[in-house]
């Protein structure tokens, strides 16, 4: 009980953070800005009424904005003096970590809320596979999830924000980059890395099938790096 | 209340504490002393939980902080070095996101923090900014915020560095006040804040106690702390050094005209006898008084000269 109301405590605190943060309207403000580019190319390269080049796209440029909404988190606590106070409280660690977890998970949702417009241009005009767009845009929230998660483990192993975000990339990047691992490696070898990248396991949504293989490598992705977070942030108490 | 019991921690190859113990009663208020970087904060990092010790116990309250940290976290008021304020937000918003942390809700969290607001001179400042406050304001939030579950134990890490005299002697005064109805444990290297608050100091230099008793005490255990003062006509020291039982003599700048003044050591008290002394060499005495070392001496003597320059240069 003290672990949800400490998460959510944390929760309400992290928006409230974001609401005054430019950093937050600067990123939701270019991610918009990025998607209706993207909409416009996927609709005029393609000619289909579909936002299949949208989401794909959005997927890779959330693996750049996420580390940058989730790299203040534990960095900032940490050069204010502020985890002293975190960690002092009643609290547990584990609901701390969630806490900022959904915070920067839900100012994620708001973005994609926002890219909510280009699906009702594509209505208005065409004729849409709404399972497909409903599909895709749930892989688009599983890759929030993990990412974010993969950012706040960033966040916590430095007490630099600029150098947290560029971690977090960092972190990601090889997330993406083996679907080119073909390019590098024998075949087999590219084969058996490519399972762990996310566009492989953002297919089958992009498809509009819910495959729970995939499904559970976002669950698995998410858990890990939130586990990582707590055991860095247990650890670093001890050095 | 507060029970530490060899208590050693270590930063990789760094050793902070080697062996510390100390204990405090309920309603105590217990000077921290110690030259920077002698482990002050590290200890009182300890204490509230934040940091685990590598060996040793430490118990709040009966509390284990190892063990059942949440409970010790429930009763302690911790005031870090720096108040860790977010300065992005509001007083108000800031203290009612601390006392919800702390497990305050609704009409009990916001009456609390009225409370304490007034308490600690912040009537009337909800809607200020953090990042915006002065040093003084800003501490005081600090302390607002380890009050807030109105704690029977507080932990403060030097409350008033950084103040201007008048922000020192209102933050002072609150402390006193707060003295009243909690457990504090004060940690600074003020020595005058000491003096005008805790009966009694711990002193704590290059990881390890050093000393602890009540200021009396600690100055009396100083190696010059306890001493004769003499003002005396028609004798020199190297006379008065004669009278049995006294170690040394040094004359010390006359108080008034004429007069020669004379710092006498010794282990038991000689007053008596150097009168006698001064008598008998047909002098004449005009004041003889046992004093105490200031608690600066008692301080230096007990941390070494070392000590305090390493203080100084950290």
């Amino acid at each position: 009980m003290t672990g949800l109301r400490g998460a959510w405590t944390i929760w309400k605190k992290e928006l409230r953070s974001y609401a005054v943060s430019p950093l937050a309207y600067v990123f939701l403000g270019t991610f918009l800005v990025l998607s209706g580019l993207f909409f416009y190319l996927g609709i005029s390269l393609t000619g289909e009424a579909s936002l299949r080049v949208l989401l794909a796209n959005l997927a890779v440029t959330q693996l750049f904005v996420l580390p940058m909404l989730t790299m203040r988190h534990f960095a900032e606590e940490r050069r204010q003096g502020t985890l002293e106070l975190l960690l002092t409280a009643p609290v547990p660690l584990s609901s701390i970590v969630v806490g900022k977890w959904l915070a920067s998970l839900t100012l994620c949702l708001l973005m994609l809320a926002g890219t909510g417009v280009f699906p009702v241009i594509l209505g208005y005009y065409g004729d849409p596979d709404w399972g497909v767009i409903a599909c895709s845009y749930l892989g688009l929230v599983a890759v929030a999830c993990g990412f974010s998660a993969a950012g706040l483990f960033a966040s916590s192993l430095t007490d630099d924000q600029v150098a947290a975000g560029l971690l977090g990339i960092m972190i990601l990047l090889p997330f993406w980059l083996v679907h080119q691992a073909e390019a590098l490696l024998p075949a087999d070898w590219a084969a058996a890395v490519q399972r762990f990248g996310v566009l492989r396991h953002l297919e089958s949504f992009e498809r509009g099938v819910l495959d729970s293989a995939d499904v559970l490598y976002f669950v698995v992705f998410t858990f890990i790096f939130l586990f990582l977070t707590f055991r860095s942030l247990e650890s670093r108490r001890w050095r | 209340m507060v029970e530490a019991i060899g208590i050693s921690k270590s930063f990789g190859p760094t050793v902070a504490l080697t062996d510390v113990s100390f204990s405090v009663g309920k309603g105590e208020i217990v000077g921290f002393l110690g030259p920077n970087g002698a482990g002050k904060t590290t200890t009182m990092r300890i204490l509230t939980g934040f940091l685990p010790a590598n060996a040793g116990e430490v118990k709040v309250a009966g509390f284990d902080v190892f063990e059942s940290p949440m409970e010790v976290k429930r009763r302690v008021g911790y005031l870090p070095e720096s108040p860790p304020l977010y300065p992005e937000l509001s007083v108000g918003e800031y203290l009612a996101f601390v006392g919800e942390l702390r497990g305050l809700t609704g009409r009990a969290c916001r009456s609390q923090t009225g409370a304490v607001m007034e308490r600690v001179g912040l009537g009337g400042w909800e809607a200020r900014i953090l990042g915006s406050l002065s040093k003084g304001y800003r501490q005081r939030v600090g302390l607002a915020q380890a009050l807030l579950h109105d704690p029977p134990v507080l932990i403060l890490d030097e409350p008033t560095s950084g103040l201007d005299p008048t922000q020192m002697v209102g933050i002072r005064a609150l402390i006193q006040d707060l003295a009243t109805s909690h457990t504090v444990i004060l940690s600074t290297h003020v020595l005058q804040e000491v003096e005008a608050l805790c009966p009694r100091a711990i002193v704590i230099g290059r990881g390890r106690v050093l000393a602890s008793g009540t200021l009396a005490e600690l100055k009396r255990r100083a190696k010059r702390g306890s001493w004769t003062f003499i003002e005396a006509q028609g004798i020199d020291a190297r006379q008065l050094a004669t009278t049995p039982g006294v170690d040394q003599v040094e004359p010390l700048a006359s108080v008034d005209s004429g007069w020669p003044a004379f710092r006498v050591m010794s282990r038991d008290d000689v007053r008596q006898g150097l009168v006698d002394r001064v008598v008998a060499a047909g002098g004449h005495v005009r004041a003889v008084e046992a004093r105490l070392a200031t608690l600066e001496e008692a301080f230096i003597d007990i941390v070494g000269e070392e000590g305090v320059t390493q203080g100084k240069a950290g």
